[in-house]
């Protein structure tokens, strides 16, 4: 006995240590296991990637400014996906100089950076900006991805965000999201007396613009599929109207003109219908108007308040928020009208449904048990996720890819709402910065 | 100035300090005796890993053909217990308990003639026992047929220990000190021994030396728990369809990589390619290996499957 246990792995009895060795015979019958095993590596936690990104190189010595510039903004933002770690530049051993020369990979090997990314802004003689970067894998060597762009200076941390979607692209496997931008409602003042700006910023919460004055009170902005129009709804002398704003030419003007109140709008994904609420008395249905021809086709027909409708991807249905159950629900219908399905069964209530652009799943607010939630289902109702709670969070909307939401939280008290990110599984929680209070955010496809 | 002393005092302090003084020569005299123990080599392994351990093979080759055999005689081959449950005997035992009467027939049966008639009349009489007592008709009618046998002294079923049985049932209460040897096992301890024509000591169906140790589960743990540290597994969504990568690896005996390791599994989709280069950038960060030099011939050249599930 005591001979057999020299060799086995742990103290089992002379049984188990039988059965082990039959085991033992067993694999030695196959052929390839005696001499190749296969071992399973399995288990492991998802681990963000160590990635390495000096400062991009300045062709001339004045572009050295806008190489950090760059680089910042490109990992800030693979920072802020959770997915990725950038390392920590006071750790670096090696100075790139040269992109167009190999690394030296083993000073990065040191360091435990996996991926390397090395780059050069070069100001052109005819006043352009030249972007070069390269992605190295750090243990293979091998060379993942290389581009380079041209674009007018002042448009630099453009240039850094459809790098940083090359990256994330190439290392995920999933498409970026970084190179968009989100509308949202800008809050300014105290409580009683809030000012309400449509504003508009990169999704990293750069660039602030603000479309409107804030003599009005604004609500729901959304982007139409080619970012250049903005559609939302304005509290005006009269009832809120619908209304549609040129984010080029600043021009704006009213969907339709029907003679209740209009609200929660949003563009058909090919961006040439916009589908509403209209309010017919004590109850509201939908409504989706042609922009060209300004045909109005009704959707519902219910003595029940019908809102907050949202394509799905292909254009082939709706998900809307509707009460006449009871309690308001989320509900899937034929985007031409028809009969709808009802998908949300959970405790409590569910409003501002919003399809992913994926079109896998729709994100909603959840209501219930004194809190309100962000959570995502599947568009058939099921895999209901629950991504956060809290005293009060609204308005979910993808990113993109469909991997990120954004929403708005409101902690209560004197203060007010901000921002915030988090992936569909829940993780990564992060705040978008923001000048001021913000609320009911939106956000673009990507831009490119 | 005198000084008074108090006797018991001294007393007390004489026998204190010769009882110290005894104890601390006596106990530090000889150290506390620690038998160095023989290390087992202890590896930490997952539950399917121990489960592939484990699992026997009913059609598994045997490589030790020869039966154990302790004395040499005429070839009389103990049974093997494996695979056999089902022809194993009863083991009937002086103090085993009276084997319980579940048929109404056995008890009949076993019972010398006298008993007879009575047996076969009580399940007769059981429905009606609401008559005499008031007792539920849960009662066991064959456990009350015994009873009343009991009553009557029928003779008792033969049993091994039967001179010695009716005495005690009789005494059962009273507890007697001195009989307690009475309850032990007087025969002699006897084993029998497994007689063949040439002595063999290995009771084991395997080879002396045990193979346990060689199957992967050992060195491909430690490869396993090695190469994690360096696997920054992708984070592939929340619906990640499960995925297996498979690498070829050929090691040197320090356990650095003689070649790059190669992919054998062609990347199907853009996860499946970034899942892919994880597994390779760890396997290639990971080395040099620290695995047992006793099976460098199997870790030469091995299969690492890296799957995307979580444990």
């Amino acid at each position: 006995m005591s001979d057999q246990h020299k060799h086995a792995p742990f103290l089992i009895g002379r049984r188990q240590l039988l059965s082990g060795l039959a085991t033992g015979l067993m694999l030695t019958s196959v052929p390839r296991a005696r001499a190749q095993s296969r071992v399973i590596v399995s288990g492991g936690e998802a681990a963000p990637l160590p990635i390495a990104i000096p400062n991009f190189v300045g062709g001339t010595p004045q572009d050295g400014d806008v190489g950090v510039g760059v680089t910042q903004v490109i990992t800030n933002n693979l920072k802020r996906s959770g997915l990725f770690a950038p390392i920590d530049p006071a750790a670096f051993i090696e100075k790139v100089v040269n992109i167009d020369a190999a690394p030296q990979f083993q000073n990065w090997k040191t360091i435990n950076a996996q991926a390397l990314v090395t780059g050069r802004m070069t100001r052109q003689p005819d006043g352009r900006l030249k972007a070069e970067f390269r992605l190295w894998d750090v243990n293979t060597g091998q060379q993942l991805s290389g581009q380079q762009y041209f674009t007018s200076p002042e448009y630099w941390r453009r240039i850094a965000h459809i790098i940083s979607d090359q990256i994330y692209e190439r290392l995920t496997g999933e498409k970026g999201y970084f190179d968009s931008r989100v509308v949202f409602v800008d809050e300014t003042g105290p409580k009683e007396r809030r000012v309400k700006r449509l504003a508009l910023m990169d999704q990293d919460g750069a660039n602030v613009r603000y479309l409107t004055r804030g003599a009005d009170l604004v609500l729901t902005p959304r982007f139409s599929p080619s970012t250049q129009e903005i559609t939302y709804m304005e509290f005006g002398q009269g009832d809120p109207r619908v209304y549609l704003f040129n984010v080029e030419t600043g021009q704006r003007e009213i969907v339709g003109n029907f003679p209740g109140m209009s609200f929660s709008p949003r563009f058909s994904p090919d961006g040439q219908r916009v589908v509403m609420s209209l309010q017919q008395g004590g109850n509201s249905n939908l409504f989706v108007m042609d922009l060209r021809s300004k045909s109005t086709t009704r959707l519902t027909d219910t003595p029940a308040i019908d809102t907050s409708p949202s394509y799905a991807p292909d254009g082939s249905r709706l998900c809307f928020e509707s009460d006449r159950g009871g309690k308001p629900q989320i509900y899937i219908m034929p985007a031409t009208g028809g009969p709808a399905q009802r998908i949300s069964f959970g405790e409590g209530s569910y409003s501002t449904p919003v399809w992913s652009p994926r079109g896998d799943y729709i994100a909603f607010t959840k209501q219930g048990g004194g809190q309100f939630s962000i959570g995502i289902m599947k568009t058939d109702g099921s895999g209901e996720r629950i991504l956060t709670s809290g005293f009060h969070n609204e308005g979910p909307t993808f990113a993109p890819n469909g991997r990120v939401l954004m929403f708005f939280r409101d902690p209560g008290g004197n203060g007010g709402p901000s921002l915030y990110t988090v992936d569909i599984s829940g993780r990564n929680e992060q705040r978008v910065p923001t000048p001021g209070f913000a609320s009911d955010p939106a956000w673009s496809p990507l831009l490119s | 100035m005198q000084l008074k002393v108090d006797k018991t005092l001294v007393a007390s302090i004489a026998l204190h300090v010769l009882v110290l003084g005894w104890g601390l020569v006596s106990f530090s005299s000889k150290a506390f005796e620690s038998v160095p123990e023989e290390s087992l080599p202890v590896d930490v392994i997952s539950a399917d890993q121990l489960a592939k351990v484990m699992a026997g093979t009913k059609s598994g080759k045997k490589e030790n053909p020869k039966p154990l055999v302790e004395k040499i005689a005429e070839a009389k081959p103990v049974q093997e217990n494996v695979g056999k449950i089902a022809e194993k005997a009863p083991v009937v035992t002086d103090t085993a308990p009276p084997p319980e009467p579940k048929p109404a027939e056995k008890p009949v049966e076993k019972k010398p003639d006298p008993p007879k008639p009575v047996v076969e009349n009580k399940p007769k009489e059981e429905p009606k026992p609401v008559e005499k007592k008031p007792d539920p008709p849960k009662v066991d009618p064959i456990a009350e047929a015994l009873k009343k046998e009991e009553k009557k002294q029928p003779p008792k079923p033969v049993h091994l220990a039967s001179a010695a049985q009716p005495a005690k049932q009789k005494a059962e209460r009273v507890y007697d000190e001195t009989q307690i040897a009475a309850l032990l096992d007087k025969r002699d301890p006897s084993r029998q021994a497994v007689a063949g024509e040439a002595l063999n000591s290995n009771a084991a169906l395997g080879l002396a030396k045990g193979k346990a140790a060689d199957n992967s589960a050992t060195w491909g743990a430690l490869f396993k728990e090695q190469v994690l540290r360096c696997w920054k597994k992708p984070y592939g969504g929340i619906e990640a369809t499960r995925l297996e990568v498979e690498f070829s690896i050929k090691l040197k005996k320090d356990g650095t990589l003689e070649v790059m390791p190669a992919a054998q599994t062609a990347p199907s989709s853009p996860f499946q390619r970034v899942f892919l280069e994880s597994g390779l950038r760890a396997i290639i960060e990971c080395a040099p290996y620290k695995l047992p030099q006793a099976f460098f011939e199997e870790w030469k050249y091995f299969f690492p499957v890296f799957d995307s599930r979580d444990l």
